[in-house]
């Protein structure tokens, strides 16, 4: 085999526009690769002399698979800018609106983008329904819908679909490649819960739609949240609504635990070799999140706030993203403008000039020595970051928290692997249902918390005292993050009379699909790319493992 | 009906127990229904008996995939039903399985083969500035692939706001010189399906209502469904009789807004908006943003960003470039009217009192 | 300035005809119902409208046992009735009424007119005492046509947009809806129909000042004028403007 190129653009079963480049050698090992965001919208611009109080809800249009995260960042830096402290109800409600997003998020990443890269459709259609029924009660013996009348009833599904000839969304994909391992009954298996799982996920986002009057993108408001309490109220967040809520959550456990971790499982251990593969920069950042008393108090999020650097879980370094030094976005490699060109600019003073240098379309490749991409290129104190499940359970784990260790020794054991199987591309994905473990969890505590509050006489959901932009300082900068299901998430914005002067987002997508630096370091994507082996080139199912293994979100990379 | 996979509507209705005969003048109803007079009851029988699910090629440009998000929370149908059973979503990046060059020959082989036959829905618009290099996929422009792909299509849905009026990134200044489908073809009816997203059940209910009639449905001057955006908000809104008796939500989380009263005062786009939002509600009838206390933000209404801020009502008067508020502009006039009366009036008053002495001495009869 | 009141004196006027004034019959009935239906009905509409845009009060208790908004909307709707049906009148009358109905016309394409324009604005600004009409002059005229015709028609064809709204597809809805899309939305048909009430305001101001101010500086009687129909001249002021035909 010759040393070639490989193209794959679009990558599809992710949010927006991928273009991946992997240059191979002789042996079809990926030896460099570019990853190249081919959308931008310029939201940043448009947000310019607008409303600060109105940003949330274009920052949550820049996503709609990770909706509500952008507006929380949102309204987190707005108040961040002009000293609003939200009451504790509004932190507690956004926190529940953050968890079930995470769920609904990995879970839906996990069976309807991820899934069809280990699991092969027509390869089920040999399965033997009795036995596959057999493997669902020993892999999950507390899901109910697991008799073999059930799976013959999914096969015949398939079956005709199959035979129809118009294979719809399966169609001119991977089936029969050789890297696909998983025996027939597990893949009807996963075809089956691809289906459950996508009737399933309507359900938990109703939670946004209790609080936030619809999904996707609910609504947020700066100084707590609308949706006001009052338990004497039918017109308000009252017991019916809270029940409802409860019942979600529960249901959102059950779907967690006894359908997402056991595939998850079951589909890992057919493949031990993807756990040495796509480890990428192994460097790892988090904000962290889900604020115990409030977002000033980082030593209180359930998600803890650090960076590690170079794999080292013996230490986790300190993040300030209002520290000029720490982040800083460069555009070496990115179709952007920069008055110097060369700069290293922190989101503050940052700046969003597109000048697209590019070949002119349509085009064949895009050149790794210029600049080939919508997405900026953050770096934290000069070092390439990845960010996501992968960061968050790393972070924790670095941090001794208990709950973070416990799931993840427990799944390394299960699975018989040594903790450095996480840095992989397999290690990515395991972490993302890990933390759906937690974050389940979590969400029913929260719903706790806002019940003693409640209980207690404390019904207040607003702080409107500087909702007037006269109360406002004439200039002020603020900060506003959060732990998008991708990973670290900021919004920097810098009011000026009432204005947005400046208004910027480094979103994790960004972090781990940004291009090459000045100093030649590869992105998160780029560098989990470099050593991969690939069976058939041509169909290039190997990429999209490891790259789906980040939940690409590109609307949201560059925005 | 549902059609389910590789079955024509003939193969359902025998499943059902329907028989021939049965079918036959089931056929001529659907003809009937169709306009089409007898001679072309025949050529229903055909299609009935033989045709396969409808081709959907989904594009996406320029969008966040929230409509996609918006479309997979369907109820009823819920979205499996619609993708497995009665679309054959042939091609789309969101969810199919090909990726790169697999995917693309999908497409390219339906635009090539089937002309005609395919149903192009369209999420996101297109970049038109700068040659479109705001958005490639493959390599090439959206702009061309959308043209391309829309030129030989059966008929072309607008997917949401983006799709249909421009949205978030149409705002101004619209960096991208993002444009709205039907700006950007010709000679194709679009269906536009506003909404930053569209209800869930909006979208598969546009869908089966062209499946199971066979027909577009009957579109208003914005070219949106009239069954799902023929009212305004305000209208079906459960806070209407507060509205009417004059009660409002002054502030955030005050009493009001505990009652649930109208949220007009903070900016509630509900008596601007065309949507089903109070009817069908949210995510399977659980709310809608007013139900959950945050006003209407006018998401299906072309240029609902650029209205000034959402906590206002009456916000910039809509001529591009210029930012004050009607308040402002108005107040503004009267004043100055106000002003430039007095300065007459005064100097009115200093002339006269000068000019009637001289008068009074030259004549004083009047 | 009238200091005295002298007996009237027959040969006095023929033989100094400049020093008296003479009536005459000017506004017709129609004219002057429709004036003082106008001006009630924009009054009404300013302040109910005002309301609407930012409703003050907020009555407590039940929503049953209020309805201050909707009274208000009523009461809007009703006048904007009056209003446009009191418009169309005028219309009419435009062409059935005497010279004096149609002296408001701005006729563009006369030199005359467009000089009395000027003439009459200079005489404004320097106080002056100039030319008297007995119609409109052209500067009365054109502001009239600008500021109550088209205006009106801005302001009917919003506010019949907006009516129609809650019927979609309903008679006023084929009558005036095709402001909406005109207009780029339901929203700025509204940010319209809200900035031209501020014009009329403008509009009333001004105009009622000028009114008292024409008055007496012509001593024409303008005040009175719009009650009465009458107006006063004297000798050597024109009787009918030479544009009207
Ligand atoms: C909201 C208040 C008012 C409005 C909207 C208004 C409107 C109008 C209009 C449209 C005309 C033209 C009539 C026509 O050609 O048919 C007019 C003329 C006139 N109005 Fe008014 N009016 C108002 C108040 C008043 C008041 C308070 C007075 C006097 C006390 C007045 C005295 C007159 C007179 C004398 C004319 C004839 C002016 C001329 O010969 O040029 N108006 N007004
Ligand atoms: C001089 C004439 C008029 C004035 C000064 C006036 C003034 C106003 C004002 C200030 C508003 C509030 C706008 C807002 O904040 O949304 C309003 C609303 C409205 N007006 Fe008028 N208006 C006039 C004539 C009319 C006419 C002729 C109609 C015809 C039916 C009309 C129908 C309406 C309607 C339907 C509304 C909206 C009410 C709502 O929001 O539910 N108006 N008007
Ligand atoms: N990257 C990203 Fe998002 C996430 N998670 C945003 O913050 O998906 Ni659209
Ligand atoms: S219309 Fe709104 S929800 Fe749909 S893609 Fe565009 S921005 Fe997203
Ligand atoms: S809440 Fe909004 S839509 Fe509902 S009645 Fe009030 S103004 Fe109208
Ligand atoms: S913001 Fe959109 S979702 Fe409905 S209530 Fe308003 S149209
Ligand atoms: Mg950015």
């Amino acid at each position: 085999m010759t040393a070639q190129r490989v193209v794959v653009d679009p990558v599809t079963r992710i949010e927006g526009h991928l273009r991946v480049e992997a240059m191979l050698d002789g042996h079809g090992v990926i030896r460099d690769a570019m990853s190249s965001g081919t959308m931008w919208r310029g939201i940043e611009v448009i947000l310019q002399g607008r409303d600060p109080r109105s940003a949330w809800a274009f920052c949550e249009r820049i996503c709609g698979v990770c909706t509500t995260v952008h507006a929380l960042a949102s309204v987190r830096a707005v108040e961040n800018a002009v000293g609003i402290t939200v009451p504790p109800n509004a932190d507690i409600i956004r926190n529940i609106m953050f968890l079930t997003q995470m769920v609904q998020d990995h879970v839906i990443h996990f069976y309807h983008l991820h899934a069809l890269d280990w699991v092969d459709v027509v390869s089920a259609l040999k399965a033997d329904p009795a036995a596959t029924a057999a493997l669902a009660q020993k892999v999950s013996p507390h899901w109910p819908k697991a008799s073999p009348g059930y799976f013959s009833d999914v096969l015949g599904t398939l079956q005709r679909f199959v035979a129809s000839g118009q294979l719809g969304i399966f169609a001119n994909a991977y089936w029969g490649h050789p890297a696909y391992k998983l025996p027939p009954e597990a893949n009807l298996m996963a075809v089956a819960h691809y289906l459950e799982a996508l009737v399933w996920q309507k359900e938990i986002i109703k939670i946004h739609t209790i609080f936030g009057g619809k999904n996707p993108h609910p609504n947020y408001l700066v100084g707590g949240m609308a949706s006001a309490i009052d338990m004497q109220s039918d017109n308000a967040i009252n017991i019916e609504r809270l029940n409802y809520v409860r019942g979600l959550a529960q249901r959102a456990q059950e779907i967690v635990e006894h359908l997402y971790i056991p595939d998850l499982m079951a589909v890992a251990s057919f493949y031990p070799e993807w756990t040495t593969i796509g480890g990428g920069v192994g460097n790892y950042m988090a904000y962290g999140d889900v604020p115990q008393k409030s977002v000033g108090d980082p030593s209180t999020f359930l998600f803890p706030r650090g960076v590690i650097l170079d794999k080292n879980l013996g230490e986790v370094l300190p993040v300030d993203p209002t520290d000029p030094e720490q982040i800083r976005e460069q555009i070496a490699h990115s179709w952007y403008r920069y008055p110097k060109g060369t700069e290293e600019l922190h989101p503050w003073d940052g700046i969003t000039e597109p000048s697209y240098t590019g070949p002119k379309p349509p085009y064949e490749h895009l050149d790794e020595n210029d600049a080939y991409t919508w997405l900026k290129t953050p770096r934290w104190r000069g070092h390439s970051m990845e960010v996501g499940p992968l960061a968050r359970m790393l972070v924790g784990f670095a941090s001794g928290r208990d709950d973070f260790k416990e799931v993840v020794t427990e799944a390394l054991g299960r699975l018989n692997v040594p903790a450095t199987a996480l840095f992989s591309t397999l290690g990515r994905t395991a972490a993302r249902g890990l933390e759906t473990r937690l974050a389940v969890h979590w969400l029913m505590n929260e719903l706790d918390r806002l019940m003693t509050n409640i209980k207690n006489g404390d019904q207040q959901v607003a702080d409107t005292s500087l909702w007037e932009p006269e109360t406002w300082p004439a200039e002020t900068k603020g900060f506003g993050f959060t732990e998008a299901p991708r990973g670290a998430l900021g919004h920097w914005v810098h009011i000026k009379d009432g204005k947005i002067a400046n208004y910027q987002a480094v979103v994790p997508s960004t972090w781990n699909a940004s291009p090459r630096d000045a100093k030649g370091q590869h992105g998160a994507y780029e560098s989990a790319l470099i050593g991969t082996p690939m069976a058939d080139p041509k169909r290039p199912v190997e990429i999209l493992r490891t790259i789906h293994s980040f939940d690409p979100c590109l609307a949201c990379a560059s925005h | 009906m549902s059609l389910k996979p590789g079955m024509s509507t003939y193969d359902v209705l025998r499943e059902h127990g329907v028989d021939r005969r049965t079918f036959l003048r089931f056929c001529t109803a659907t003809a009937a229904a169709m306009g089409l007079d007898a001679t072309m009851v025949p050529r229903v029988v055909e299609a009935l008996e033989n045709k396969p699910r409808i081709p959907v090629i989904w594009l996406h440009g320029l969008e966040c995939t929230c409509c996609s998000e918006s479309f997979i929370r369907s109820s009823h149908p819920i979205t499996q039903d619609i993708i497995f059973n009665m679309i054959s979503l042939d091609y789309d990046d969101t969810l199919q399985a090909a990726a790169g060059r697999q995917a693309e020959e999908i497409r390219e082989a339906l635009v090539r083969d089937h002309p005609g036959e395919y149903v192009l829905a369209v999420e996101g618009n297109a970049p038109t500035r700068d040659g479109g290099v705001y958005c490639t996929v493959g390599g090439r422009t959206f702009l061309d692939i959308l043209q391309e792909t829309a030129a030989k299509a059966k008929f072309v849905v607008a997917w949401g706001s983006c799709a249909s009026n421009g949205c978030v990134q149409a705002a101004h200044p619209n960096p991208t010189g993002a444009k709205p489908v039907k700006d950007l073809i010709s000679g194709k009816a679009v269906i536009n399906v506003p909404g930053c997203p569209p209800i869930a059940e909006v979208m598969t209910g546009v869908l089966t209502y062209v499946l199971t009639f066979g027909r577009l449905p009957e579109l208003d001057r914005f070219g949106r469904p009239k069954m799902f955006y023929g009212k305004r908000i305000h209208d079906k809104c459960y806070r209407r009789a507060y509205f009417d008796a004059g009660q409002f939500v002054e502030t955030w989380d005050d009493d009001g807004a505990k009652k649930g009263w109208c949220l007009y005062k903070m900016g509630c786009r509900g008596p601007t908006t065309y949507n089903s939002c109070p009817t069908f509600k949210w995510n399977n009838g659980v709310s809608y943003p007013i139900q959950s206390g945050h006003g209407c933000l006018g998401c299906s209404e072309a240029g609902f960003w650029d209205n000034s801020s959402f906590y206002d009502r009456l916000t910039s008067i809509p001529v591009p470039g210029i930012e004050a508020t009607p308040e402002l502009i108005g107040k503004t006039l009267a004043v100055a009217a106000g002003v430039g009366v007095a300065a007459h009036f005064t100097s009115f008053m200093i002339k006269r009192g000068i000019g009637s002495k001289t008068e009074n001495v030259e004549d004083g009869k009047d | 300035m009238a200091t005295r009141v002298e007996r009237f004196d027959p040969s006095d006027v023929a033989a100094q005809p400049h020093r008296y004034f003479r009536r005459k019959y000017v506004w017709q009935w129609p004219i002057r119902a429709f004036h003082w239906v106008n001006a009630i009905c924009i009054l009404v509409l300013f302040a109910t409208g005002l309301y609407i845009a930012n409703p003050i009060l907020s009555p407590t208790g039940e929503a049953y046992g209020n309805f201050v908004m909707g009274r208000v909307l009523q009461v809007h709707y009703t006048f904007a009735f009056i209003f446009i049906v009191n418009f169309l009148w005028r219309i009419y009358w435009f062409w059935m009424g005497n010279p004096y109905a149609r002296s408001g016309f701005p006729f563009v394409w006369k030199a005359s007119w467009w000089r009395d324009l000027f003439r009459q604005a200079g005489d404004y600004l320097a106080l002056r005492r100039g030319h008297v009409h007995l119609g409109h002059n052209a500067l009365g005229g054109l502001v009239y046509t600008l500021f109550v015709i088209f205006l009106g028609w801005a302001q009917i064809l919003t506010g019949l947009a907006m009516y129609s709204e809650s019927n979609p597809g309903g008679f006023w809805s084929g009558i005036a809806g095709w402001v909406i899309p005109l207009a780029g939305g339901s929203f700025q048909v509204r940010m319209w129909h809200y900035l031209f009430a501020w014009v009329f305001i403008t509009f009333s101001i001004v105009h009622v000042y000028i009114v008292f101010y024409d008055g007496q500086q012509y001593k024409n009687g303008l005040v009175t004028s719009m009650i009465s129909g009458v107006k006063f001249y004297q000798e050597g002021d024109i009787d009918c403007d030479n544009w009207i035909s």
